[in-house]
C-alpha cells in the first residue's frame, strides 16, 4: 500500500495520477454523505471518511481492512497542524485521524508526503524524483 | 536563482530567508520587498520587529502591496515575504473580495520572479488543520497552495522549515 499524505491543495492526487500511474477517473473521492467504494485502487480523502464513520460509531481501519490493501493507493490530508478546534467534533476527528494515519503507516510499503506540488518520500523511497523534474 | 521557503509559523524562514538573500546578492542590490498593509497596532509592531530584525543587513526596503507583476526588477537579489499577504492584499481588498486574485498574483510573482537575477520566496504552509472554513477562507486557502505550487513549479529550490530545520523538496539551499 502507498499512503500519500499532505495539507489541503499540495498536490496529492496529481501525485498519484501523475508519478504513480494512477487513471484518475479510478480515485474514489469521499464524502461526508455517502458510503465509498471502498474496492477502488485508489482512494482520496479518507480523512472525510474518518468523520463519517466516526459519526456513525464505525472503526474508519476496520472498514478499510475489509478490502485488500496490499496494492492500493490511499490519499488522506494531514488535518493534524493549527490551533486545537474549540469544536469537539473536530477535536474528536483530529485525533481520530492522526491515530487513523499511524496505524496506515505500519502497514504501508511506501508513505509520501506531497507539499506544494513535491514529494517527499517518508517511507520506502520511489517515484518521487521523476515527479519532481 | 529562485529560493521558496514555506512552514509554519515561528519555524525560522524569515531569519534563513534573510540569510539566503543576502548571500545570494552578492556585491549587486539587496533589497527586502514588503508586502503586508498594516492593518492595525499588530502589523505595525510586527513591520517595526521586522525591520529591526534587518537592521545592519544592507536591504533597501521596497513597499509592494498589489501587482507584483508590474515592478521590473534591479540586478540583485529580492526577498519577497510574504506570498500570504501579497494574495490576502489582492483577495480581500478594501472594496471587496476578489475571487480572480489567485490566477492575477500567480502570473504577476511568475513575471516578477523569473525576471529578477536571484529572489528568495517566503509563504506560509497553512493547509494542515482540522479547522472547518467559509468560503471565503476556503477560496483564500485554495489559491494560496495554488500559488505556491505554481511558484515551486519554476523555483530552483523549494524547503520547508521546520523548528529552525529545512527540509529540501527540490534543489539544495546554497551553504
Amino acid at each position: 500500500m502507498h499512503l500519500i499524505i499532505g495539507g489541503a491543495y499540495q498536490g496529492k492526487t496529481e501525485y498519484a495520477v501523475a508519478a504513480l500511474g494512477v487513471p484518475r477517473e479510478e480515485v474514489c473521492v469521499c464524502d461526508l454523505s455517502r458510503e465509498p467504494d471502498l474496492s477502488a485502487a485508489c482512494i482520496s480523502h479518507l480523512e472525510r471518511f474518518v468523520l463519517r464513520c466516526m459519526r456513525q460509531g464505525r472503526d474508519p481501519l476496520t472498514e478499510l481492512h475489509r478490502t485488500e490493501l496490499e496494492s492500493k493507493v490511499l490519499i488522506c490530508e494531514d488535518i493534524s497542524c493549527g490551533v486545537v478546534p474549540v469544536d469537539p467534533e473536530l477535536r474528536a476527528w483530529r485525533e481520530a485521524t492522526g491515530r487513523f494515519l499511524c496505524a496506515l503507516n505500519r502497514e504501508a510499503a511506501q508513505v509520501t508526503r506531497v507539499f506544494c506540488g513535491l514529494p517527499l518520500a517518508l517511507k520506502g523511497g520511489r517515484g518521487a524524483e521523476e515527479f519532481s523534474r | 536563482m529562485i529560493l521558496f521557503i514555506s512552514g509554519g509559523a515561528k519555524n525560522g524562514k524569515s531569519m534563513k530567508a534573510q540569510y539566503l538573500a543576502r548571500y545570494l546578492a552578492g556585491n549587486g542590490g539587496l533589497y527586502y520587498l514588503a508586502t503586508m498593509h498594516p492593518g492595525d497596532d499588530e502589523d505595525l509592531a510586527r513591520i517595526a520587529r521586522h525591520r529591526r530584525e534587518r537592521e545592519g543587513w544592507g536591504f533597501t526596503t521596497v513597499e509592494r502591496f498589489r501587482d507584483i507583476g508590474a515592478l521590473r526588477p534591479e540586478p540583485g537579489c529580492y526577498l519577497l515575504d510574504s506570498v500570504t499577504a501579497l494574495l490576502s492584499n489582492e483577495m480581500f481588498p478594501p472594496e471587496g473580495f476578489d475571487p480572480g486574485a489567485p490566477r492575477r498574483v500567480m502570473a504577476g510573482l511568475r513575471r516578477f520572479l523569473t525576471a529578477a537575477e536571484h529572489a528568495v520566496v517566503v509563504s506560509d504552509a497553512i493547509g494542515s488543520d482540522a479547522a472547518v472554513y467559509d468560503s471565503y477562507t476556503e477560496a483564500y486557502r485554495r489559491g494560496l497552495a495554488e500559488t505556491e505550487r505554481d511558484i515551486c513549479r519554476y523555483a530552483d529550490v523549494v524547503a520547508e522549515a521546520c523548528a529552525g530545520n529545512f527540509i529540501v523538496y527540490k534543489g539544495a539551499l546554497p551553504k
